[in-house]
């Protein structure tokens, strides 16, 4: 056997592994769309994977018998505007840190950095009392205030903004230029890359959050869709189709978002373990 | 380089914002660990009681329980995760077509994108049921039905599986990432000489892909030990035999469900150590100072 006829021997036998791992991976979702259009009772006899009699009904029950819009549109209120600001905040502390030069700068970036290694989960209770000091406790601003400075997305933007020469910015300043202008219309453009894949990061971290809802948030018609879900299957415990019907309105939106734009999604991903 | 204040304007809200919400929660739960605190009580019967509450921990068979499973979870993920995701990029790299790649890299990420709560729910009572995907899956391979979630053995299996799953496209998009980057010239080199895939994988790949490495080693850790919703759904107060009760999830019941925050403060004061713990120890194990 020659070189290349192994090569592609050994090819073929991966690509039909992969295929058959692939497809595995994709099982969850097709249990997922195949309950969800059974009837609750047909679940439990688990028959066949497809449908008996195919029924629309779970949709319906999860349209009509909850306030579904009303959670969709909470995450897309906490989502697009917490990673509206995190960007603004983010790409101009970058630009800071890495075009200026002032007293304590190292600290302060070290300081910054160490935030970014508090885990979370170890802080509920103080941010939950923190969040019901300030009057924020039940109301949306808890999911957004507390996350508009991140120090990841800090580092992300500094790492970008280095790469710029400096050279670019005293042109524009010798031409009296503004600080303020000079990021808008020299800086912002030149790091898009790192932009977007802090985008994706914000809004996926922001959505798919369910720990800061269940902390901050009391009423079902404020929660966000993950709480709302976990709200909406101790309504109807038994009721399995409802359920998958629900969980496929709260991934199909993110997942459809995520094929329509995977190649950023997946340089966005990349760039962060490179930088 | 310039000078002007235009940093400290930008900086001193920031700063700000991050001492708030940052600095003072850390501090808080190390200062609440030292109280007797309850919420609903009035103010002056919440008292201090010194070193009572991180005290009581070493005699809390519930807290030693939720550890034991904590270091159970994160071990068995971690390891598991690492290995499936190096061969899968390695196996992914080894691929010379760009197109069968980047179809499976999609396939293997996509879980990544979805909730964590709705993957927890649609494995546990689509997957995990006992007519479920799992044990059809078991079956085909002629193993009996199992009882997934039902039984304290197979409890944090389970949840595992499903941990792994929605996790490890991840990795493989960041080794990837980090398998591209080392020059081909090294496998051909090696190729030349002889060298098996096997042997490319330990002696060139492995070693060249350090700094990804050491990245995705700490990240995963760091996430793993934080993993939260998955538990609280599927093992709420514990599961079965409490077998699913991890420091996470047992800070929050102690917190929010008992309302004893001065010892669910000492709880995450604990949690907080061990994390720092471990990924200190990870970073200077895995210090790695290989260039290309």
């Amino acid at each position: 056997m020659t070189l290349s006829q192994r090569r592609k021997i050994s090819h073929f036998i991966i690509i039909v592994v992969m295929l058959g791992i692939g497809i595995l991976f994709m099982m969850p979702y097709v249990w997922m769309i195949m309950n969800s259009f059974k009837a609750s009772v047909e679940i439990m006899k688990g028959v066949s994977l497809l449908p008996q009699k195919f029924i629309w009904d779970n949709y319906v029950t999860v349209a009509t018998g909850a306030p579904i819009l009303t959670w969709f549109n909470n995450s897309v209120i906490v989502s697009v505007l917490t990673t509206l600001i995190v960007l603004f905040t983010s790409s101009l502390a970058g630009y800071v840190f890495a075009k200026f030069d002032f007293r304590g700068k190292n600290m302060i970036f070290w300081f910054i950095l160490a935030t970014m290694m508090v885990p979370s989960q170890t802080t509920m209770i103080p941010s939950f009392l923190l969040i019901e000091t300030i009057g924020l406790y039940n109301n949306l601003a808890a999911l957004v205030v507390p996350s508009m400075v991140g120090g990841f997305g800090i580092y992300l933007c500094r790492q970008f903004i280095e790469d710029i020469p400096s050279s670019l910015c005293e042109a524009a300043c010798i031409d009296g230029a503004r600080n303020l202008y000079i990021y808008w219309r020299i800086i912002v453009p030149l790091i898009m890359p790192a932009i977007s894949a802090l985008a994706i990061f914000t809004f996926l971290a922001k959505w798919n959050d369910y720990l800061g809802p269940l902390l901050y948030l009391n009423d079902t018609d404020k929660m966000t869709m993950p709480l709302a879900l976990r709200f909406f299957s101790s309504q109807r415990k038994s009721d399995v189709g409802a359920i998958m019907a629900a969980s496929a309105m709260v991934m199909l939106p993110v997942t459809i978002v995520f094929l329509a734009f995977q190649k950023q999604f997946i340089k966005g991903i990349a760039i962060t373990g490179m930088k | 380089m310039k000078k002007s204040k235009f940093p400290y304007i930008v900086l001193t809200p920031m700063l700000l914002l991050l001492a708030i919400f940052v600095i003072l929660p850390i501090i808080g739960s190390f200062v609440i660990g030292f109280f007797d605190y309850n919420p609903l009580r009035t103010s002056d019967t919440n008292v201090f009681i010194g070193f009572d509450n991180f005290l009581s921990l070493f005699q809390d068979e519930l807290f030693l329980k939720s550890l034991s499973n904590t270091l159970y979870f994160v071990g068995v993920v971690v390891s598991v995760n690492l290995v499936f995701t190096l061969t899968i990029s390695w196996a992914l790299c080894s691929l010379r077509s760009n197109k069968w790649r980047s179809l499976f890299r999609v396939n293997f990420f996509m879980p990544c994108v979805a909730p964590l709560a709705a993957v927890a729910l649609v494995w546990s009572r689509s997957l995990f049921a006992s007519r479920g995907g799992m044990n059809d899956l078991i079956g085909f391979f002629g193993i009996a039905p199992v009882n997934w979630i039902g039984s304290a053995s197979t409890l944090m299996p389970s949840i595992i599986i499903l941990s792994l799953w929605a996790d490890v496209g991840y990795n493989i998009v960041l080794f990837i990432a980090g398998m591209q980057g080392i020059p081909e010239d090294y496998y051909e080199a090696a190729e030349i000489d002889g060298a098996n895939p096997i042997a490319r994988f330990f002696r060139i790949t492995l070693p060249l892909l350090g700094r990804t490495l050491t990245f995705v080693i700490s990240m995963t850790l760091i996430s793993q030990f934080q993993a939260f919703a998955q538990f609280s759904i599927i093992a709420s107060n514990g599961g079965t035999g409490r077998a699913g009760y991890v420091l996470s999830t047992y800070i929050y019941d102690v917190g929010f469900k008992n309302k004893d925050m001065g010892y669910a403060s000492a709880v995450a004061v604990a949690l907080f150590l061990l994390i720092m713990v471990v990924t200190l120890l990870q970073r200077r194990l895995s210090r790695v100072d290989w260039g290309y």
